[in-house]
C-alpha cells in the first residue's frame, strides 16, 4: 500500500514537473504583455507593492476602455524579493513563458545584468525603478528607459532651484557608500560650479550607519545653506536634521525621489517639518492644477497611493504610448520599434501625473519640481515650478 | 549493507562507486543531465545553472565547515573575489575562460589562505566572526579599488567564449557549467579518502588528538581554507560569467548565510548534502512561487502571498532541522537502504 501511495506521488511528481518544464504557453497574438521583476517582498516592498498596483490600475483602465488599437494589455507580474538573481529567475520565467512586450526592472543591477539580452532578442522594451545616471545612455543600453529624470540629474534640479533662491550658496552632498549613493555625486560635483554654487561638504556614509555625530561636527564647519541627501531610504536622514537643529545649524535639508514619498518623510516626525526635495510626479493628492489621471486614481483609489505608485502608473502609460505609435504605424512591435516610437513622444500629455508635457528624447524624462513637506498638513507642497532641463 | 555486493579487494572495497546499480544510476543521472537542456525552457534552464553555481561554492563551504569544522560565514566574499578575479582577467586581458576560472580559484585560495589564519586561535563562533570582519574588509576592497574592481559601479563581463561558442544563453552557459561542477563534486568526494581529508575530518572531531596523531594544525587547516576558497573562487567566477555583472552588492553577508544554511539543511560533511541542500535553498523560493502560481488567486492574492511564501521557506528549514537535523543527505540515506534490502524486506 504504500509503494503504491509512492508511486502515486512520484507519477503526480513527475507530471506536474513535466507541465513546468514545458512551460504553459499563453500566447495570444492579439495582446501586449508587460512583465514585471517586482520587488513585492524584501526590503524594498514597499515600492514594489506601490508599483504593482500602479500597473495593474494603468493595465485596467486601458482594458476598460477598449485596449489599444484592438490589442489588450496583459500584466504579468513576479515576486522578486528585491535580489537579482530572483529577479533574473522571474525574467526568465515570464518571458519563457509569454511573448513579452515590455518588461518592469526593479534594481541597477537587474537592469545591467538584462540588457545584454533585451539587446540580443530585440523584442522587449524596459523600464524600472532605477534612475542610475549609467542606464541613461541610448547607445550602451538602447532598450531601456526610465520614466522620471536620472539621479544626476535629480540633483541638477535641486541645484537649479539653489542656484535660484540664493545665488553662490554653499551646498552639502550626504550619501551613502553605496552604488545608489554615489551614482550623481562627481557629475553633480561640475553642475554646481557651472551654477555658481558651491560644494562646501561630501560626507559618505557606511550603508545602515545611524551614528552621525562625527558627520556633523564636519557639517558644523562647513555651515553649508542648503543638504542634499542621495542613497537612502530614510535613516539616517532624520537623525542628521535632528542634530542640525540640536547646534542651531540654518541649513536647509533636501532629498531626491525615494526619500520623498509623503508617508517616509511623515515618519521623520517633527524633524521632518520643512524637509525638501525632488519630485518628477505630482502626488496622490496634488489638486493645484487640473489632473484627469490623478482624479481618475483618486476615485480607483480613495486611499493614499505613494510614490512609487505613480512610477509604476506612468512605466505602464508609457509603455501603451509606445506601443500605440507602433501599431498606429502598422510596424511589429520590436524593441527597435517601441523605443523609436518613445522617443517620438514630444509634449505628451500625462493627464497631469506630471505638470508639464513630456517628451522623451533620449533614455529619461529629465523634469521634477521643488517638493517642501508641511506637517501641519502631512503633506507635501510645491514650493517651485516645474523644472525642465534641457 | 547493499545485497550482492561482496567485496574482495582492498581497492574495490575504497571505490568511490561501489555497485553495479550505483553505475546505472550514474547513468541514468548523466543521460538527464545531457537530456535536460532539450526539454527544459530558458527558466528551467537558468536555475539549473543557478543550482550548479550554487552547488559548487557549498561544496567548497562543506569542505570547510563540514568537514574540517571551521565555521565560515565569509563565502560570499570569497567568490566575490572569483568573480572580480574573472571580471578582470576577461576585460584587461581577454584569457580564456577555463585559465580565468582556474585563476579566480588560486587567487581565491590565497585570499582563504590569510584569511584562515585566526582560525589556528578561535574556533567556533569566534571564527565565524572573524570571517564576518574579513568579509567586511573585502566588501571595502571591492568598492574602493576603483581601478581593479570598478569601485561601486562595478565590472560587466562579456559572454564567456569556449570552443568557438559565445555561451550567451542559459542553454550554452549549461554545458560549461556541468562539466565543471562534476570535476569539482569528484574532487571533493575523492578528497576525503585521502590523507589530507581524513585529516581534516581528525581535526574536526577533536584538533588537540588530530595533533598528537601528527596532524600539523596550521598547515591543514589552512589547506582546508586554501580548497574551500578555490571551490568558492570558481563558482564566483561562474557566477560573474552567467549574470555578467559584478558589484561589490553582488555578494552580501546574507549570501554566505545562504551557503552556511544550504549546508546545514543538506547535511554537514557530505559532498551529497552539498549538493541536496543547495538545491533545497534554490529551489524551495522558486517552487513555492509556482505553487502560488498554480492557486486558482487574483494577481492581488499574489501580493499576500509573498511574504506568507518567505515564512514558509523559513518554517521548512526548522521543520527539516528539527526532523532531521544529520540534513537531507541523511534522509538520502535512509531511502537508500531501504531499497538496498529490497524486496526481501519492506
Amino acid at each position: 500500500m504504500k509503494i503504491k501511495t509512492m508511486k502515486n506521488w512520484l507519477a503526480g511528481s513527475v507530471v506536474a514537473s513535466l507541465l513546468g518544464v514545458a512551460g504553459i504557453a499563453q500566447a495570444n497574438d492579439k495582446e501586449i504583455v508587460i512583465g514585471g521583476s517586482i520587488p513585492m517582498s524584501g526590503v524594498f516592498s514597499f515600492a514594489g507593492i506601490g508599483i504593482h498596483a500602479g500597473i495593474q490600475d494603468y493595465v485596467k483602465i486601458i482594458n476598460d476602455s477598449g485596449g489599444i488599437e484592438g490589442y489588450k494589455l496583459r500584466y504579468v507580474p513576479e515576486d522578486s524579493g528585491y535580489k537579482v538573481d530572483v529577479s533574473v529567475a522571474a525574467f526568465k520565467k515570464i518571458t519563457s513563458q509569454n511573448k513579452v512586450d515590455f518588461y518592469y526592472g526593479d534594481s541597477t543591477g537587474f537592469s545591467k545584468t538584462i540588457n545584454p539580452e533585451l539587446n540580443r532578442m530585440n523584442s522587449i522594451l524596459m523600464s524600472g525603478a532605477s534612475f542610475a545616471t549609467e542606464l541613461n545612455d541610448p547607445e550602451k543600453y538602447p532598450y531601456q528607459f526610465l520614466a522620471g529624470p536620472d539621479y544626476t540629474e535629480m540633483f541638477s534640479i535641486l541645484l537649479r532651484y539653489i542656484a535660484q533662491e540664493k545665488p553662490g550658496a554653499k551646498v552639502a552632498f550626504v550619501y551613502s557608500d553605496t552604488e545608489f549613493g554615489r551614482d550623481p555625486i562627481e557629475a553633480s560635483r561640475k553642475v554646481a560650479e557651472e551654477l555658481g554654487l558651491k560644494v562646501a561638504l561630501e560626507l559618505m556614509t557606511p550603508p545602515g550607519s545611524v551614528d552621525v555625530s562625527t558627520e556633523m561636527a564636519k557639517m558644523r564647519r562647513a555651515k553649508p545653506d542648503y543638504t542634499i541627501f542621495h542613497g537612502y531610504i530614510l535613516a539616517p536622514i532624520p537623525e542628521f536634521i535632528e542634530q542640525a537643529r540640536n547646534m542651531k545649524l540654518d541649513t536647509k535639508f533636501m532629498g531626491t525621489f525615494w526619500t520623498m514619498d509623503n508617508s517616509t518623510v511623515m515618519q521623520m516626525g517633527e524633524v521632518g517639518d520643512g524637509f525638501m526635495g525632488v519630485m518628477p510626479y505630482r502626488y496622490y493628492y496634488d489638486e493645484s492644477a487640473p489632473a484627469p489621471m490623478l482624479e481618475k486614481i483618486r476615485e480607483m483609489r480613495p486611499e493614499y497611493q505613494n510614490v512609487p505608485y505613480i512610477q509604476g502608473f506612468l512605466s505602464a502609460m508609457l509603455y501603451t504610448e509606445s506601443a500605440r505609435r507602433v501599431l498606429a504605424e502598422g510596424k511589429e512591435l520590436t524593441a527597435e520599434n517601441m523605443k523609436a516610437a518613445l522617443n517620438t513622444i514630444k509634449d505628451f500629455d500625462t493627464g497631469g501625473l506630471i505638470g508639464v508635457p513630456i517628451t522623451i528624447s533620449g533614455n529619461s524624462i529629465p523634469v521634477g519640481r521643488i517638493y517642501q513637506a508641511d506637517a501641519s498638513k502631512g503633506q507635501m507642497v510645491p514650493v517651485s515650478d516645474w523644472i525642465v532641463l534641457e | 549493507m547493499r545485497i550482492g555486493t561482496a567485496k574482495f579487494t582492498y581497492k574495490h572495497d575504497e571505490a568511490l562507486f561501489d555497485s553495479r546499480t550505483q553505475y546505472a544510476w550514474l547513468l541514468v543521472l548523466a543521460c538527464s543531465l545531457v537530456a535536460f537542456p532539450f526539454i527544459a525552457n530558458e527558466y528551467w534552464l537558468y536555475l539549473a545553472c543557478l543550482v550548479m553555481i550554487n552547488i559548487v561554492s557549498a561544496t567548497g563551504l562543506n569542505i570547510l565547515t563540514g568537514y574540517t569544522g571551521l565555521v565560515s560565514l565569509g563565502q560570499a566574499a570569497f567568490m566575490g573575489i572569483g568573480a572580480y578575479a574573472v571580471a578582470y582577467m576577461d576585460n584587461h586581458f581577454g584569457t580564456p575562460v577555463i585559465f580565468n576560472l582556474l585563476i579566480a580559484g588560486g587567487i581565491t585560495m590565497l585570499g582563504g589562505v590569510v584569511v584562515g589564519i585566526p582560525s589556528l586561535r578561535v574556533k567556533g563562533l569566534y571564527l565565524a566572526i572573524a570571517t564576518i570582519a574579513a568579509s567586511m574588509i573585502l566588501h571595502f576592497i571591492f568598492a574602493n579599488w576603483g581601478s581593479v574592481t570598478g569601485g561601486t559601479a562595478g565590472l560587466t563581463v562579456a559572454p564567456p567564449v569556449l570552443f568557438g561558442f559565445s555561451l550567451d544563453t542559459s542553454f550554452l552557459f549549461y554545458w560549461m557549467v556541468v562539466p565543471v561542477m562534476v570535476m569539482m563534486l569528484l574532487g571533493a568526494a575523492n578528497l576525503f579518502r585521502t590523507r589530507i581529508g581524513r585529516a581534516f575530518i581528525a581535526i574536526r572531531d577533536r584538533d588537540i588528538s588530530a595533533e598528537v596523531l601528527g596532524i600539523p594544525l596550521l598547515r591543514y587547516k589552512l589547506l582546508s581554507f586554501g580548497l574551500s576558497s578555490f571551490y568558492a573562487g570558481v563558482a564566483g567566477g561562474l557566477w560573474a560569467y552567467f549574470f555578467r555583472i559584478v558589484t561589490p552588492e553582488s555578494f552580501p553577508l546574507s549570501m554566505s548565510i545562504f551557503f552556511l544554511t544550504a549546508i546545514i539543511v543538506g547535511g554537514m560533511g557530505s559532498t551529497l548534502g552539498s549538493i541536496l541542500g543547495a538545491v533545497f535553498v534554490t529551489m524551495i523560493p522558486e517552487v513555492l512561487k509556482l505553487i502560488v502560481g498554480w492557486l486558482p488567486v487574483s494577481v492581488d492574492a499574489t501580493l499576500i502571498l509573498s511574504p506568507v511564501r518567505t515564512i514558509v521557506f523559513g518554517l521548512l528549514i526548522i521543520g527539516f532541522l528539527i526532523v532531521e537535523p544529520l540534513g537531507l543527505q541523511e534522509i538520502w540515506r535512509r531511502i537508500r537502504r531501504f531499497f538496498h534490502l529490497w524486496p526481501f524486506k519492506s
